[in-house]
């Protein structure tokens, strides 16, 4: 049962490790507020879904063409609805939050409703570890979840793109004397934020079905990783992911499932009061400090 | 000049007034049926379907007869969003004081999703004497609540099943499954609200613990709930042979999926709305055979020996396009309607209290069964179609069909244990 709980709990934790990525990239490393991250996501999964099952696309492409769209969607969210509120923080969070939920409630319009909307596993089967049988589709999202963490603590670190990320966070027009374009690299990090949605879709949603309630659930999850992580920090990231999952797991299993959701929120919570930057959020420190 | 002008004014605004306007001027008033359920919800979705399907039908065949005259229905629906997961109850009311006093609704049809809402609803209705059919909601809350004060809620009655009549329909799969191949140990998980949660309590209360049976384990997980495996370990590591699950919300699929990847060596018999539907068999992959799952209407699902259940679903399907896919609501969504039409015809009036009083004693053969209400405005379900509503189990077959197999008098074939599973006797 132990070891079965550590396999699970490790899979929990990537999958909010997944989640919480590509929200952390936008708003916690660039400062972009994107709270349509959760429709996004939902948006990616409809889109592949139509591809093909509708369009007759194959899956591979399919995959390929939601990434693209979602890119666009993130791109155009900037052009059109961020750039015209930037820098002030709550006018950000109104906006996409505000495109998010009629994205969302526009699938249900469209009669986005049902248990038919399902993405295919890509590997099928599963394998025993320990006894405790675990399907490749769930490894698949562990795997990934541990190689995008590397890629993005060296792009963030290491990268001039990346870097510049974090500059405009700091300080737009510091950033803008040294060369680095705030709206161009904002307009990137959205884009990219919203792939990273996307490529979170295609792999979690095969292990049940998509509703438009899924954009709701990981938009919370993607918080409250963030926040108890700090903004910013994808070793933060990393670390709330597995406190949370470990958490949520072991209370699903001690206690009882139904106070799993309350895991995230209570997490939040004690965060904000004790350490309001989180865990390993510095930057956010130093701002409080000033 | 000005004069010919006035003339001809005033001539054609008769001409318009006597024959352009003769349609609109004669046509009779409709008759308002507010339906402010979760639309964002399979069976919302497909419950309006069936009452849109049953309003043309009768709009079409000249309406219903009531004061002499021939009047339509018209449905006017609001997504009281009562299902979703943080929506609070007042919400739902809302939704059911617009109905009435701005749309002018004369009838609540299909109801609240959840009973949550649908309870706090019969106050509603009875404020303003407006009789509502309830779709959905299961709570048997609701009888008791007629039976303890009959004059102020008498103007609630539920058409579809409730929590107690689902028991009697698992219980008697339980009752096989014990005698066919000696299971007796159980592992339950519920949706947490407050028909499955009443579900399983009377599960525990009046059959597992009558029949012998163990209860290894029980978890409630809340509405949205994406992972199960701590359940499927512990019902995998207490040697549980059923694992019962009581679900209606969209994510409980996962928990299918999970069942099968994680090779949990028990079967799945219950109720999980996504696994209901024909396109279930595509959904999880072709990989549900042997789970055994509740519809709690017929006409949800034809069925052979109740031709009405198989007309109805046919029709659905011209209509729609698409198969039904919930395995509650649509079939006694599209069967209120026709009982209204039936209480108020014989009422001849559409005053709520003497609608109430005509459908008290109306009776019909419809999509479910023989309809007809007990004293505490539940439909009578039971196992004899030609006298009560009927639910059913169906059971996945390895072609990818869905097989009655419960009860006796409408089962298709037999319940058969999934590949791999071996019996205990």
């Amino acid at each position: 049962m132990f070891a079965a709980i550590l396999i699970y709990g490790f899979i929990n934790s990537s999958i909010l490790a997944l989640v919480a990525m590509g929200f952390n990239l936008t708003f916690g490393i660039s400062g972009v507020a994107n709270f349509a991250y959760g429709a996004i996501y939902i948006f990616a999964g409809f889109l592949v879904w139509i591809f093909l099952n509708t369009l007759g696309v194959n899956y591979f492409l399919s995959i390929i063409l939601a990434f693209i769209s979602s890119y666009l969607l993130g791109y155009l969210m900037y052009r059109f609805i961020i750039l015209r509120v930037r820098g002030l923080p709550l006018s950000e969070v109104m906006a996409t939050f505000g495109l998010g939920l009629a994205i969302m409630e526009l699938f249900r319009y469209l009669d986005f409703v049902g248990v038919k909307y399902s993405l295919p596993v890509f590997i099928d089967g599963s394998v025993s570890i320990g006894g405790h049988f675990i399907d490749y589709q769930r490894l698949l999202i562990g795997v990934v979840a541990v190689a995008l963490t590397v890629i993005f603590y060296f792009f963030t670190h290491y990268t001039k793109m990346g870097l510049a990320f974090r500059a405009i966070a700091q300080d737009d027009e510091t950033a803008l004397t040294l060369g680095i374009d705030p709206d161009r690299i904002g307009a990137f990090s959205l884009a990219l934020g919203s792939s990273l949605a996307a490529l979170a879709a295609v792999i979690i949603l095969p292990l049940g079905t998509i509703s438009v309630e899924n954009g709701y659930e990981v938009l919370i999850n993607a918080l409250a990783v963030c926040i108890v992580g700090g903004l910013g920090s994808t070793v933060g990231v990393i670390v709330a992911s597995i406190l949370v999952g470990y958490s949520q797991t072991l209370t699903a299993n001690y206690i009882e499932p139904h106070w799993m959701i309350l895991v995230s929120l209570a997490a939040i919570a004690v965060v904000l009061v004790v350490k309001p930057s989180g865990i390993f959020g510095k930057q956010k420190e130093l701002e409080e400090r000033v | 000049m000005k004069r010919g002008i006035l003339i001809f004014s005033v001539l054609a605004f008769l001409a318009v007034g006597l024959f352009g306007g003769i349609p609109a001027a004669r046509a009779a008033k409709p008759i308002i049926l507010g339906v402010p359920t979760s639309l964002g919800f399979l069976e919302g979705k497909e419950g309006l379907k069936a009452v849109n399907l049953a309003v043309d039908e009768i709009n079409k065949a000249g309406g219903v007869k009531v004061g002499g005259k021939m009047r339509p229905f018209k449905v006017i629906a609001i997504d009281a969003r009562g299902a979703e997961p943080g929506v609070p109850v007042s919400e739902v009311i809302k939704a059911h004081k617009k109905l009435i006093l701005e749309d002018h609704a004369k009838f609540i049809v299909f109801g609240s999703f959840r009973s949550e809402a649908a309870i706090a609803c019969m106050d509603v209705v009875g404020k303003y004497k407006v009789p509502m059919l309830l779709g959905t909601a299961m709570s048997p809350v609701m009888q008791k609540k007629v039976m303890k004060n009959y004059k102020k809620y008498k103007y609630t009655f539920r058409v579809c099943l409730n929590a107690v009549y689902l028991i009697k329909y698992l219980a008697g799969t339980m009752a096989y499954l014990n005698k066919q191949f000696g299971f007796n140990k159980v592992f339950i998980m519920n949706q947490d609200v407050a028909w499955a949660r009443k579900t399983g309590d009377l599960m525990v209360k009046l059959v597992f613990k009558k029949m012998g049976w163990q209860v290894v384990g029980r978890q409630a997980y809340p509405t949205g709930s994406s992972d199960f495996s701590s359940s499927l370990m512990k019902a995998k590591a207490k040697g549980a042979q059923v694992i019962l699950p009581i679900f209606d919300m969209p994510q409980s699929g996962i928990l299918v999926k999970q069942w099968k990847s994680m090779k949990i060596p028990a079967v799945m018999a219950g109720f999980i709305s996504p696994l209901a539907g024909p396109s279930a068999w595509k959904v999880f992959d072709h990989k549900i055979s042997g789970a055994i799952n509740a519809i709690f209407e017929i006409g949800n699902i034809p069925c052979a020996k109740v031709p009405k259940s198989v007309e109805f679903f046919n029709k659905y399907k011209a209509k729609y396009g698409k198969p039904i896919e919930a395995g509650h609501a649509p079939a006694p969504g599209y069967d209120m309607v026709y009982l209204l039409k039936k209480a108020i015809e014989k009422a001849n009036s559409l005053d709520g209290d003497k609608v109430v009083a005509a459908l008290e004693k109306v009776e019909m053969d419809g999509a479910i069964g023989h309809i007809k209400f007990g004293k505490d405005h539940q439909v009578i379900y039971g196992t004899d179609p030609a006298k009560t509503a009927m639910g059913c189990m169906i059971q996945w077959r390895k072609d990818g069909t869905r097989q009655i197999v419960f009860p006796p008098s409408l089962a298709e074939g037999k319940i058969e244990l999934p590949e791999g599973l071996k019996p205990a006797k």
